[in-house]
């Protein structure tokens, strides 16, 4: 089966997402999900005598920002069920409390695989992650995979 | 244990194992922080429905522990984590042990850059996730 989809959907970015407030609390919250204790990333006292100066994120925060809603309607799903196949990110600078964080997505690559359970069809979305500075903080490769 | 300086990392040299029991309740609050309160992270019966053998954890939790088994590794050396990408290949389900690990498969000095592999597994030692990063030293 050949992957249908309009080529001019490759590239365009259809929204930039308001900006999310981080918080020290928030990072701190984050800390407690994913079971991180290293006080670069929680303990003001600690994380000023680190590399930054100040409490930042742990890498992973950058992969928690979501797309706007409207997103996925403009991305091919080419069949019911779609998973999280993977991600693919570079981490260019840290996020600290007080950073107003923006998110543009793209589509930037659809491919087609066959495995030992079928055809898959994967959507690769690519993020840009920044602050506001302007700053790229993060680029993440998304990738998603359906079953046509 | 955690590394110093680039000229002491080798090829070779393993992260971790770190082994971990992730519990349901872990895996709800991670789904609950981070946007992510859909049924497949948070209840059985639910994730039942939509195919799966039981809740699983989100693929970023996946990502979030083996940044946070390399960022263990960089410890004080004030290296950086760069470059992180992880593949999904079978659902990490919660309520059982897991097990982080990771080794050194390059150094490139003149950029003193460290590529390592990751990946995390199940009590069966099968790779549910694996991946690879690189962390470069200033």
């Amino acid at each position: 089966m050949a992957v249908d989809y309009d080529p001019a959907l490759i590239g365009r970015v259809f929204e930039v997402t308001d900006p999310v407030n981080v918080s020290a609390e928030h990072i701190a919250k984050f800390c407690t999900a994913i079971g991180e204790t290293n006080p670069l990333y929680t303990d003001e006292a600690a994380a000023k005598k680190g590399p930054y100066g100040t409490i930042v994120a742990p890498p992973s925060f950058a992969v928690t920002f979501r797309n706007g809603r409207h997103f996925f309607t403009h991305v091919p799903r080419f069949g019911s069920a779609g998973f999280d196949a993977g991600k693919d990110v570079e981490f260019v600078a840290p996020i600290r409390p007080g950073d107003k964080i923006t998110l543009s997505s793209h589509v930037k690559e659809i491919y087609e695989k066959t495995g030992r359970s079928g055809s898959m069809v994967f959507v690769v979305v690519r993020s840009t992650v920044k602050n506001q500075n302007s700053e790229v903080v993060a680029h993440i490769d998304h990738r998603f995979m359906n079953r046509p | 244990m955690p590394i110093t300086q680039f000229d002491a990392v080798k090829i070779g040299d393993t992260l971790g194992p770190q082994e971990i029991y992730l519990s349901k309740d872990q895996v709800r609050t991670y789904a609950r922080t981070c946007g992510m309160d859909v049924p497949r992270f948070t209840d059985d019966e639910g994730a039942r429905k939509e195919g799966l053998p039981g809740m699983i954890a989100p693929g970023n939790l996946s990502l979030a522990m083996l940044s946070r088994l390399v960022t263990d590794w960089i410890g004080q050396s004030g290296a950086r984590l760069a470059r992180l990408g992880t593949t999904y290949r079978q659902p990490v389900q919660p309520d059982h042990m897991i097990t982080l690990s990771g080794f050194v498969t390059h150094t490139e000095p003149a950029e003193k850059r460290v590529e390592i592999d990751v990946w995390i597994e199940n009590e069966d030692a099968e790779r549910l996730v694996i991946g690879t990063a690189s962390i470069e030293f200033p």
